[in-house]
């Protein structure tokens, strides 16, 4: 039984890609840690905030993959319907599922803790908004340009998308508390 | 004129509904030869269908459900807020062990599935030699991922002046491999258990076990955190 075959190195070889987001997400929060983390629930949407981002990007990528293989979608058109629509799902999907995990932080803190927190809600909605502005065009750009030079992105767009996905979703979290935490 | 049969065939796939077994499929891929995918995909997002709303129907249930167990995971760590911000190395390690450990639910997911198809797997799965290979690939991975990981995470540490003392090293290190090592086992188990179960049902294992796992990842991640900080400090 050989363990240290070409599956090994390539499940070792993403990882390692993957860590290295994860350890840079981590080393923000610890530098905001005053800002993001000591905000009551933010221990509980911030999991579910950081893989949201794989869930939709890594998915949106997987099917855009799927049509570039197939020739559904086409290699040097990216402003097609069927990308738009794509966009759409994801961004819709994004938002809606950011204001689900604002709803649990904020039953959590008033049903568990006693504190009344609404601005809770906005803050996965806002840094939502924000992650996946950055994070969806990306998601499509690499994709194809992948695709272009050859490729496989089913290959390299999951641990890519993890880490980059890590620090855009801890920047806008932070982006989004700097915003509205003052405001409402 | 081959090819004009195809486009009409094609048309009629965009405007039939999404059935799971539409018979015209299976014709046409047996007549034209063209592959089962390419025809599901037309099906799934062709010209005449609405791929925003597809997607979004399919994914809603699932993501919804993702987010609300990665949040019960949360609720756990939230408990013990205070302690686990001061310990600098843990909190540089969350995001990286969440990934990590979800990413290997996904592979054994995906490649326990693999096997289940291609009829790799005996009755006794655990005496089968691919489910074994698997079985040290992912946990060798993890082990050796979760020392660079934490090793990484303490050089971080030590530069924001946290006090990393041979104790504290110590800690973090066994923190994060038996976290590694106890999910690992925990993914694998329930792998190989509801991958046969569904298999036997004739589903499709891959689209139960993925979410199954990548759930159960990021909730076990924080219980067992939460246990091992208990323990360790």
């Amino acid at each position: 039984m050989s363990i240290f075959n070409s599956k090994f190195k390539e499940i070792f070889s993403a990882q390692v890609v993957s860590i290295f987001g994860g350890l840079i997400a981590g080393t923000i929060l610890v530098i905001y840690t005053d800002k993001i983390l000591l905000i009551p629930g933010m221990l509980i949407l911030l999991p579910g905030f950081l893989e949201m981002r794989g869930n939709i990007s890594g998915t949106l990528a997987a099917r855009i993959t799927s049509g570039l293989f197939l020739k559904v979608i086409g290699q040097d058109k990216i402003n097609t319907r069927i990308i738009r629509q794509n966009i759409w799902a994801s961004f819709l999907l994004a938002i809606f599922i950011s204001f689900v995990l604002g709803i649990v932080a904020f039953a959590f803190n008033y049903f568990a803790m006693g504190i009344f927190l609404p601005k809770i809600i906005w803050i996965p909605i806002i840094a939502g908004i924000i992650a996946n502005a950055i994070e969806i065009p990306l998601t499509i750009f690499c994709t194809f340009y992948f695709f272009r030079k050859g490729h496989d992105p089913d290959n390299i767009m999951g641990p890519f998308v993890t880490s980059a996905g890590d620090v855009t979703s801890v920047l806008a979290l932070l982006i989004a508390l700097v915003l509205i935490w003052p405001i409402l | 004129m081959a090819h004009t049969v195809k486009q009409e065939h094609l048309e009629q796939i965009q405007k039939i509904k999404r059935n799971k077994h539409h018979p015209l499929l299976h014709q046409i891929h047996k007549e034209h030869k063209i592959s089962r995918k390419t025809l599901f995909y037309v099906k799934e997002y062709g010209l005449h269908s609405n791929a925003t709303k597809t997607i979004i129907k399919e994914s809603i249930k699932i993501l919804v459900f993702a987010s609300i167990i990665s949040s019960f995971g949360g609720m756990a760590i939230e408990n013990i807020k205070t302690l686990f911000i001061s310990i600098v190395p843990l909190v540089i390690l969350l995001p990286t062990l969440n990934d990590m450990i979800g990413d290997y639910g996904t592979i054994i997911s995906s490649r326990f599935s693999t096997m289940l198809h291609e009829g790799k797997v005996g009755k006794n799965p655990w005496k089968d030699r691919d489910v074994q290979e698997l079985f040290i690939q992912i946990m060798a991975v993890a082990i050796i991922l979760a020392l660079i990981s934490s090793s990484a995470a303490l050089v971080i540490s030590y530069f924001s002046n946290y006090a990393v003392t041979m104790q504290v090293v110590m800690k973090i290190v066994m923190i994060t491999v038996i976290d590694v090592i106890v999910l690992v086992l925990i993914l694998f188990l329930i792998s190989i258990i509801a991958g046969i179960y569904f298999f036997k049902k004739e589903e499709d294992p891959n689209n139960f076990l993925i979410p199954i796992t990548t759930s159960i990842a990021d909730f076990g991640n924080m219980v067992i955190l939460l246990l091992l900080i208990r323990i360790f400090f």
